[in-house]
């Protein structure tokens, strides 16, 4: 008897624990489908309001929305997939190579960069690329965001390497394959679903960034959160196509939530190092 | 011999990476060290000179930098007290693995994976005065309304909230990959014992856990002290110098008053100012490599 109150009580801590987790992820899209009046209505209206499409086709009417998708998409996979290349191979040899040239340097500097708070090196960043004339510039901050994201990707990938076991390497290694035939051929495949794991906790990072291009873009190579944010500064504060803009950031997390749900859990713990 | 070669053919995978901190960070730090000690200002059409150590005088050693500290300090340890029980908690109560835990466990880790900015916007729109549903739903139970965004105290508070909405799925993902590498034998002797569910948790578990609390405290506290996108969409460190922190306060010298050199000064009088945890943490990693 006492047990079953127990099982209750977890259930509804557990069922209040989501209801706060989720209402303002609800909140966003349900006011992104809602009139002005509606979304100003007091009491609030939960679900009977008639919904409309009007705050995404607001969004979706400015040429200026579809430069900002683009860039934030270009931005986040470049530096996704150069922050997982040069990752993996510093991964490599951190996860097989208890000793090598420079291995605590490396450790000490990757602790080093995750600690920093950001803007203390924007500031001179800023400094440096505004002097080079390399202000709005895609590929600078393409670069910034890869270096920011490159200790996670490397502390993830150590990990999935590490679970390949090294006896499959040997063998290869014996069968006279070299070391870079062993790490294409052998090695690579293995770890496929680890750097796939790894590109979309990584792509995650930078496509919520907000620091860096705040900084660094100007109007022609803005970001989604840059934009979403620049609706508080502007007079009046139009909830609508900010909502719409806000659900447009948060849905491809929740779909690629729902992709790696299975590593989620794996992935985000051995994380510990989010950036 | 062949080692000692192997060694640096080893080594040579770390080059990019390499090249790739010292472009993005220690060339930054260096020249912030540099900036620091002048007068630079973006946009003027003077040419900045050096001022020494002027910078360090006027900004660092200025009550408004102490005061930017304790905020930090106040938003990290208020924040600090609300995730780790909530977190430890909830982990507690998934690690039973009652039906729909997956479930659970999913969408409860949603809040940490979101875009801070549109977090805080949304939460902004919540936490509004008059058509906020947050301060509706203080009115329906009879409540006053808040201020939330307004009065220092609550917008301190507020930034508190949304940041432990959004990262106490954090420490409590920590605890749960904690619970899950526990030996079940001293719990089943404290049940054996007739020790309380609770009891046991507190007893038995949580002194079993100290190494994950110790790290997720320490991930925690940078974390909070590099605290920046939700203040910025929230307050920017209104009302007046309330919610400004250390961070903010490094941006508005910066970007909003436009002195690169007092910047810089502060930046490096902050990366100084988080040193301490970041010894801490490196110890934490090495001495982990050792048992692991």
């Amino acid at each position: 008897m006492k047990r079953r109150g127990g099982i209750v009580a977890s259930y509804g801590v557990l069922v209040i624990a989501v209801v706060v987790a989720l209402f303002p992820v609800f909140w966003t899209v349900s006011t992104s489908i809602k009139t002005r009046v509606d979304s100003f209505a007091n009491p609030p209206r939960f679900f009977r309001f008639e919904p409309t499409g009007k705050n995404y086709r607001i969004l979706f009417g400015k040429e200026q929305f579809w430069q900002i998708a683009r860039n934030t998409v270009v931005i986040t996979v470049t530096s996704t997939i150069l922050a997982v290349a040069i990752g993996s191979l510093t991964a490599y040899a951190l996860a097989r190579h208890p000793r090598f040239g420079g291995r605590r340097p490396l450790e000490a500097a990757m602790v080093l960069v995750r600690t920093l708070p950001g803007i203390v090196v924007m500031v001179p960043l800023f400094q440096v690329v505004t002097r080079l004339g390399l202000y709005d510039s895609r590929f600078i901050i393409i670069l910034v965001y890869a270096a920011a994201n490159l200790p996670f990707a490397i502390w993830l990938m150590t990990g999935f390497i590490g679970q390949i076991p090294i006896e499959v390497e040997e063998c290869a290694r014996t069968d006279g394959a070299n070391r870079v035939r062993t790490f294409l051929h052998v090695v690579l495949p293995l770890a496929l679903p680890g750097v796939a794991a790894t590109m979309i906790f990584v792509a995650l990072l930078s496509w919520n960034e907000f620091l860096i291009p705040v900084l660094l873009a100007g109007e022609g190579s803005k970001t989604l959160p840059v934009y979403i944010a620049g609706f508080i500064s502007a007079r009046t504060l139009d909830w609508g196509p900010m909502a719409a803009a806000s659900a447009l950031a948060i849905v491809p997390i929740a779909v690629f939530t729902a992709l790696i749900q299975r590593r989620l859990v794996a992935g985000l713990s051995s994380g510990a190092v989010k950036g | 011999m062949d080692s000692h070669r192997q060694r640096w053919t080893v080594a040579s995978l770390t080059v990019p990476t390499w090249l790739m901190l010292l472009a993005m960070f220690a060339v930054p730090l260096g020249s912030g060290v540099y900036l620091s000690t002048r007068s630079d200002k973006i946009g003027s059409f003077v040419p900045g000179v050096g001022v020494g150590l002027d910078n360090y005088r006027r900004d660092v050693m200025s009550g408004v930098f102490v005061e930017a500290i304790v905020t930090t300090l106040i938003i990290t340890f208020v924040g600090l007290l609300i995730q780790f029980p909530i977190g430890f908690g909830l982990a507690a109560i998934l690690h039973r693995n009652l039906r729909g835990t997956q479930l659970f466990r999913t969408a409860l880790l949603v809040p940490m994976l979101l875009t801070p900015v549109a977090v805080g916007l949304m939460w902004r729109f919540m936490l509004d005065t008059d058509l906020g549903v947050i301060n509706w739903l203080l009115d329906s139970v009879g409540l006053s309304r808040i201020g939330w965004l307004g009065e220092p105290w609550a917008a301190r508070m507020s930034i508190v909230l949304v940041d432990s909405w959004q990262s106490t799925p954090f420490v409590m993902l920590m605890a749960l990959a904690g619970l899950a590498g526990l030996p079940e034998s001293p719990l089943e002797a404290a049940r054996v014992d007739g020790a309380s569910p609770v009891r046991a948790f507190v007893h038995v578990i949580l002194p079993m856990l100290r190494p994950v609390v110790y790290v997720t405290l320490l991930i925690r506290l940078i974390d909070g002290l590099k605290l920046f996108d939700v203040i910025f969409i929230l307050t920017r460190g209104a009302p007046g110098r309330a919610t400004q922190t250390v961070g903010l306060l490094t941006y508005n010298t910066g970007f909003n008053f436009l002195e690169t050199g007092r910047a810089a000064a502060l930046g490096i009088a902050v990366t100084l100012l988080t040193l301490p945890v970041y010894v801490l943490w490196l110890r934490a990693q090495r001495a982990a490599q050792v048992v692991g």
